[in-house]
């Protein structure tokens, strides 16, 4: 098996020492599945507030909905 | 010049923690409340306008909730009642919490302006500013006259509902808040009777707090006495059929009898346990009852004999 080596790393172990850790933050797997349930409650509320507004667009113009000046 | 930043660890807070900091036990009634008020409006409603101007409702409620919480934080962490909520128990950040509020009030609000109508939206505006900033902020930690005058917040949803159907306001929607005003002083003083050590470790001066339990007994009786005849007065004025006014008049009495023996009690949190409990079951009974007298063939006083 061959390894190819990352040109970054190479170049900064060379002129910098040891490559520096990975940027950003690291989620637990709480963390992670808490932040899928909070995305997947947005989604849904999004949804809803969408059909919503269709919904009550529709009981307002009743069949003036496809009616636009032209 | 240092620049400090503050590593704030990524949230943990699950759905159901969110849903608590809305107080949906507070946002029911606050939704059933609204309903009689829109259900007893005269002239029709189409049921999608209905059913959106309730869910605006529920959830400026909840905005109210939320922001309510962001800004307790501190006092309900030293509460028995309250110590259990997202933010003491360290789920939800107050930051969090104050912009989950902001967020669901400004949507609540301009919702029900543009789908509803404005005047609705005006008074949920007003609220929510209401419970947030008289109540909340102001009232809460510097007078035993806070839930008196805060209540007024938890009186006003019949009338939102009502300016949703109608898009104005009348004399039965402010007999419904008149109401729903009275009922707040013994349901809250009931409750806080039972609970003077927490309100006094947090420093609300809730009237027991203030001014003993024995004063707070004569209060709840006075405030009785005037919420029982102001239930009946839907049927007295002719917005409500009989069978209203026989049921209103009989948990009044009911609330008065509870109000007597709370007075009379020395000691022990039998009474006003039983007090708190009951005054729930009232306001329901009460705004139930609004709704059946509307139901053509469900009420006596609508029965062709």
């Amino acid at each position: 098996m061959t390894t190819v080596s990352n040109p970054v790393d190479d170049f900064t172990k060379r002129f910098m020492g040891d490559p520096l850790p990975p940027i950003g933050v690291k989620l637990t797997e709480q963390q992670r599945r808490a932040r899928r349930a909070r995305s997947i409650a947005i989604a849904l509320a999004l949804g809803a507030f969408v059909i919503v507004i269709f919904l009550v667009t529709i009981v307002r113009l009743g069949g003036n909905v496809l009616t636009r000046p032209m | 010049m240092s620049l400090t930043v503050a590593r704030v660890e990524p949230s943990i807070a699950g759905v159901g923690d969110y849903i608590e900091l809305m107080k949906p036990r507070v946002m029911s009634l606050v939704v059933f409340t609204a309903l009689v008020g829109l259900v007893v409006a005269p002239g029709h409603v189409h049921p999608v306008i209905g059913m959106t101007a309730l869910l605006c409702i529920a959830v400026g409620a909840g905005a109210a909730g939320a922001l309510n919480m962001a800004y307790d934080a501190d006092i309900d962490a030293l509460m028995t009642r309250t110590a259990n909520r997202p933010i003491p128990r360290g789920r939800i950040t107050a930051g969090e919490a104050a912009g989950f509020g902001m967020t669901l009030a400004a949507f609540s609000v301009v919702t029900l302006g543009l789908l509803v109508n404005l005047v609705a939206a005006v008074m949920l505006g007003f609220t929510i500013l209401f419970y947030v900033v008289i109540y909340t902020m102001w009232l809460k930690r510097s007078t035993p006259q806070n839930i008196v005058i805060g209540g007024a917040a938890g009186a006003l949803p019949p009338m939102i509902g009502w300016a949703a159907a109608t898009g104005g306001i009348a004399v039965e929607p402010v007999l419904l808040f008149l109401i729903i005003f009275c009922w707040t002083p013994p349901h809250f003083w009931a409750l806080s009777l039972y609970r003077t050590e927490d309100y006094a470790r947090a420093g609300v001066p809730m009237l027991p707090v203030v001014a003993g339990d024995r004063e707070t007994r004569r209060h709840i009786l006075i405030y009785t006495l005037l919420l029982a005849p102001l239930g009946v007065t839907p049927w007295l004025l002719g917005y409500a059929g009989p069978t209203y006014g026989l049921a209103a008049a009989a948990v009044g009495a009911v609330m008065i009898v509870l109000a007597l023996r709370l007075r009379a009690e020395r000691n022990g949190d039998a009474a006003s346990k039983q007090m708190f409990a009951f005054s729930i079951l009232y306001l329901f009974m009460l705004f139930a009852m609004l709704l059946v007298d509307r139901m053509p063939g469900l009420a006596f006083g609508h029965l062709a004999l």
